[in-house]
Formats: C-alpha cells, structure tokens, sequence
C-alpha cells in the first residue's frame, strides 16, 4: 500500500493530492482560517490577541516537537504529561529555593531526559513495547510528583525574571513562541539533516529492514525517548513560568493533547511519514481555534467537542477520498469488462 | 512437561500473584480478610472490571478505545437525568443505549472513513466528554429521594454488592462469546491478521461495529455505576478511566498485540490493582502512593514475563 502510493507519487507528473494533503493542508487550513478570523471575528485582528494566540500555541508545542520525532519512528510515549507535571514540580522548587533560573531550567530538561531515558531503557533493553512502558511510566510519574509533594500543593514562585519565560516579550514577540519556533527549527533540522533524523524514518517505515541495512535500533530509539524528554522539560519550563506554579496534578490528558496534534499535522501514526511545519501550523490551529470560539462567546465545553471534530474531520479526508477512488475504478473496470463477457 | 509447566505458568501467573499478595497482606493487616473489606475491595475492583472487559474485546481485535472514560460520563449523565422522567428501568436502558451508540458512531468512523481506532477514539474521547458537559451544563445532578437508581450499586443479592454479579456476569458472557461463538473467533481472527480475516470472508466491518458498541456498553454500565454509587453525576465522572481500563487489561495477560483475549486475566488484574490500594489504605500509607501501583504492578507483571530466561548481561552488551 504504501510502497504503491510512493511510486505513484514519484513516478507520475501528477499531483499527488493525499500527500500533498499531508504535507501542507494543515498549513494550507491555519493559513485560510487566520485569514477568515482576520476579517469576520470581531476582535480577533487585534495584534494584541494574535500575539497571545501564538503564544498559547507554544505550551503544547515544544512537547509535539518532541511527540513528531517520536511517533516519525513507528512508536510514541504516554508518560510526557506526568513528566511535564514532575519537571515543572522540580523547577518551580529550585528556582523558588536558590532564585536561579538557569538552574530551574536545567532541572526541567534533566528531569524530562531522565524519564526519556527511562523509558527508552525499558524500551530497548527489557523490551517492554513502548505503549506499555510509557502507560505504566504515566501512573508511575504522576505518582512520584505527588509523594514529592507530600499530597499535592503546588509551589508559587512570581519572581519577574522567570516569569518573563512564559509571559514576556522579546521586540513585541512573545518569548514562548520563540522558543517554540527554535525547537521546531532544530527538531526539522535533525529530522531532515543529520543521520539520527534518517534513522528515525528509516526506523519508522520498516524497523526490522532498518536493523539489517546496519541502523542502530535500539540506541536509536532510547535517545528518540530522551529527545521526547527534553522538549517536555522545555514545555514544563514555560508552563511553569506562565502559570507562576506547579502543582502535581498540572495538565492530567496532556499526552493525549500533544499525540492529536502532532497527528493533525499530518504526521502518520503508523511511522515513517511526517513533519515539523504539520506539527507547528496543528499547534497553531488549535490554539487560533480556541480563542475564535472564546471571542464569540463559545461555551468552553463547544471548544472540546470542535477539536476532536477538527482532528478527526482532519483524518477522515484520506479515508473518503480512498473510498471514492475506489469506487470510481470499480466503475470503470465493471465498463471495461463488460464487452468480453459479451 | 516443562513445557506445559511454563504454558500454566504464563497462563495464570496473575492469578499466583493474585494469591501471594492477598496472603501478604492478610498476614500484614489482620483487617483485611475481613468479609466487608474483601467486598469493598470487589466492588472496587468490578468498577474497572467492567469497563476492563469491553476493552479486552476491543484489544483483543486489535484496536483501542480511548473514548471509554467520556462514554461512561455521557453515558451516565443520560441515565442519571432520566430516572425522574421515566424510571429507573428504563433509564438504565437508556444509559446502555447511550453507550452503544457512542461505540457503534466509533465503529463506523473506523470502518467507513477509514481513521485508524486509535486516532478515531482519541478524537471521540474529546467529544463525547464535552458533550457530556454541554449536556449537563457543567453542573452536578443530583437524585432527590429517589434511591431506586441505588440498585446498581446496593446490596443485593445474597448480600453481595451488584457491581461484583454485573462483573462477574459480563466476565462469563463475554467469555462465553469469545471461546464458544462464531462472533468470538471472527474477533481474534481480525485481532490476528485483519486482511486475512477480510479474505476469508469474515464481515469485519460488522464485527467492528459490534465490538464497539459492546465496549460502548460496558463503559456506559460502569459510568452508571459510579454515578448509582454516590446518587450524582457530572460530565467529569471518570476522567482517565481508559488507561487505567487499558493498564487493567495489559497486567492480565491480554497481547495488545491482538488475537488473543482473557477474561479471568483482566477480572483478576483490576482485583490485583484493587487488592494493593486497599492493603496500602489498611496500612495507612498515604493516598498518593496508589498512583504508584498500577504503573509499578503493569511493568512488573510484563518484565517478569518477558524476562523467562533473560540474560542479564544483554542489558549491559551494546545492542544492533
């Protein structure tokens, strides 16, 4: 199936439309639906309220840039919403303790490699599958953030020089989203540029085949795990810093949030297909999605029910132009194959 | 010889550890053995049995349902609203409808427009959650006076709480289906190989259309349980439902690979997981410790598993 599409797609002058759906229709969809915002919500066009758009973009975003890597490679991991929980748990306490951000940013990220590395160790050496691993690591993460806690109280910390992480603004733009935008930049750039990132999609299409041509599966693997860990951190960091406090209930269903959109950018779940500009124009178009239904008065509850209508509306384009296609060369062969049986 | 003792052994080693934890923990708190709290601890158990149950069809076929915690909620909501309307009867049946439609909506996504289960319920776990809150408002439900809608959560039968029989009883009919109807081996045939299946003739649109309205049905009896169990409902009752449903079915014994299912694994891995919380409560262990235990028991149970004549030093050889 997918070895036919690919022929298809290189061998014939003509525009491949599924694929050519998967790589640019989100972009193509945030573009149009800004520009429709632009003029018909009233209020939208204020920069004001474009630039905070962007900006709650950015808290989903860095774990996606992550999650794309991870599900480009055939797996995916449940545990990130419980190691957003402990890593901004961990760095709110540092950074209220010792008033250093560097350090409080070093302890999110250390924080979500070392559960990368966990995962990918237990992944790739005990050879649990990884749904299993990350699902159990979910309960296992949750559960150490809140006996850190003792109960669960979340720790405050207002100090203006790390809440500018989440909240500030470099020349008018908003700090997140230039941190979103350098993960994507170098998630992309190893994706598309380095060996791990061809071994990734080599991995993602046909691991057993990528072992044989001499990729390094499992090590492969475990670092797509601490990769997925770190961007977390990141997120964690920002989250952190936006909110002024973590808890360790913070963010229960953010894997999910984050595996839809990478999904809605086009990336397969299936693995080897799929890209950074999908997963940042997905982002995108749930945070704009959410402030137009915010800006006409849309019950909150409306919003939850418009994204999973959006995602799966999103993946069910594919599946009806199939069937279509399907029945058009049905017809066409029933015509053909009627003049011999005459 | 050794090697039937290795097949039991895979077989009913949850059921082994089931007895070794519960002899633990009867010699740790004398309490525990305790006719009262061995039902408590049942009850608790049946809740995410029940919900267990439906998936371990749905996995059992190869797919997820991720939509089961929202199921439940709507599901029970429904119910819940409609006992003053038009009886508790009628109302439960009316929840069960509820969660069948749900479930076959999910088939027919998956069949008709071709969304692969996992992305197809992912996105129906958002809908039907915020459909369930649109539905009530965003407010609790309250039953007053009307005790009725106790019935699937009371006292009932020979003193044994109703979640335990509507457990055990769907346990036996879906096991019954699996091992001994046609319906069953279509589904772990479409668990096993899914084009196979289809060119040999197996419905398997049909099929999947049935296994999802089934789990649809069991979460919504479980969402009707929680809600009989505390006389309210809202449209958060069970958030994150279905990854402990999932993780239930996993430390059972069911491959999430498909093809294969057990019913007794996954009524033994919920009472497993229940069987460690209450031990942790009798010994005033702090609450938080229990989210701890289904990560722990679930990579545990899988590690033992997978770990029959593991060669300790692979860990440490560099790897292909």
């Amino acid at each position: 199936m997918s070895i036919a599409k690919s022929t298809k797609s290189t061998m014939s002058a003509n525009l491949d439309w599924d694929v050519l759906w998967e790589r640019y229709g989100i972009a193509t969809v945030i573009l149009i639906g800004w520009i429709c915002a632009y003029f018909f919500v009233p209020k939208f066009s204020n920069p004001d309220n474009m630039l905070n758009v962007i900006r709650q973009s950015a808290f989903v975003g860095c774990s996606a840039v992550g999650m794309t890597v991870a599900i480009i490679s055939g797996t995916f991991d449940l545990s990130i919403g419980s190691t957003l929980a402990l890593s901004a748990y961990l760095g709110l306490m540092v950074v209220a303790k010792t008033q250093s951000i560097p350090l409080a940013m070093l302890t999110t990220v250390a924080t979500g490699m070392v559960v990368g590395t966990v995962n990918g160790f237990l992944v790739t050496r005990i050879k649990i599958p990884a749904f299993i691993t990350t699902l159990g690591m979910l309960f296992i993460i949750r559960g150490l953030s809140f006996i850190i806690s003792n109960g669960g109280e979340p720790i405050r910390y207002n100090g203006k020089a790390f809440t500018w992480w989440g909240n500030g603004s470099v020349l008018g733009i908003p700090t997140p989203i230039i941190i979103f935008l350098l993960c994507a930049g170098v998630g992309w750039f190893i994706l598309t540029h380095t060996p791990f990132g061809r071994y990734v999609f080599s991995i993602g299409t046909n691991s057993n085949a990528a072992k044989v041509a001499g990729v390094p599966v499992a090590n492969t693997t475990t670092w797509i795990f601490v990769v997925v860990g770190l961007f977390t951190g990141i997120s964690a960091f920002l989250i952190g810093s936006r909110l002024y406090s973590a808890g360790p209930g913070l963010e229960p269903g953010y894997e999910l949030n984050v595996i839809s959109a990478v999904v809605l950018g086009g990336t397969r779940l299936a693995g080897g297909r799929g890209s950074m500009l999908g997963t940042v124009a997905a982002c995108l178009l749930y945070a704009t999605m959410a402030n137009v239904l915010n800006l006409i008065h849309a019950d909150a509850f409306v919003q939850r029910v418009a994204v999973g209508l959006v995602l799966l509306l999103a993946l069910s384009i594919e599946g009806i132009r199939q069937r279509l296609f399907e029945r058009a060369s049905r017809r066409i062969s029933t015509v053909k194959s009627e003049p011999s049986t005459i | 010889m050794e090697n039937t003792l290795k097949k039991i052994w895979k077989s009913y080693s949850i059921g082994v550890v089931v007895v070794v934890v519960g002899i633990i923990l009867s010699l740790l708190s004398p309490r525990f053995l305790s006719i009262g709290n061995l039902l408590n601890v049942m009850t608790n158990a049946s809740l995410v049995a029940i919900l267990g149950l439906g998936m371990t069809l749905a996995i059992a076929s190869g797919n997820f349902d991720l939509s089961v915690g929202s199921t439940a909620a709507f599901a029970g909501c429904i119910s819940f609203s409609l006992v003053p309307v038009i009886g508790v009867p009628a109302s439960i049946a009316a929840g069960l409808a509820a969660g069948a439609l749900v479930g076959l909506i999910n088939g027919l996504i998956i069949t008709e427009l071709r969304v692969p289960a996992f992305i197809a319920t992912l996105g129906m776990l958002t809908i039907v959650r915020g459909a369930a809150l649109i539905y009530t408002d965003g407010k609790d439900l309250y039953l007053f006076g009307q005790t009725g809608y106790k019935v699937l959560s009371g006292e009932y039968l020979f003193g044994i709480p109703t979640p335990i029989l509507l457990a055990v009883g769907i346990a036996l009919l879906l096991g019954f289906i699996v091992s001994q109807t046609r319906f069953g081996r279509h589904i772990l045939a479409i668990g096993s190989n899914p084009s196979a299946a289809q060119r040999s003739g197996i419905p398997t649109n049909r099929v999947l259309w049935a296994i999802f309205s089934i789990v649809g049905a069991t979460a919504a009896l479980s969402g009707m349980i929680i809600s009989s169990q505390v006389l309210t409902a809202n449209g958060r009752l069970a958030t994150g439902l279905e990854l402990s449903a999932i993780a239930v079915v996993v430390l059972g014994g069911t491959a999430l690979s498909g093809g294969q299912a057990t019913m007794i694994g996954t009524m033994l891995g919920a009472l497993l997981i229940s069987m460690v919380n209450n031990g942790l409560n009798l010994l005033n262990v702090p609450i938080f410790y229990q989210e701890l235990t289904v990560g722990v028991l679930m990579l545990g149970a899988l590690a033992v598993n997978i770990s029959q004549g593991f060669d300790v030093r692979r860990l440490f050889r560099r790897q292909a």
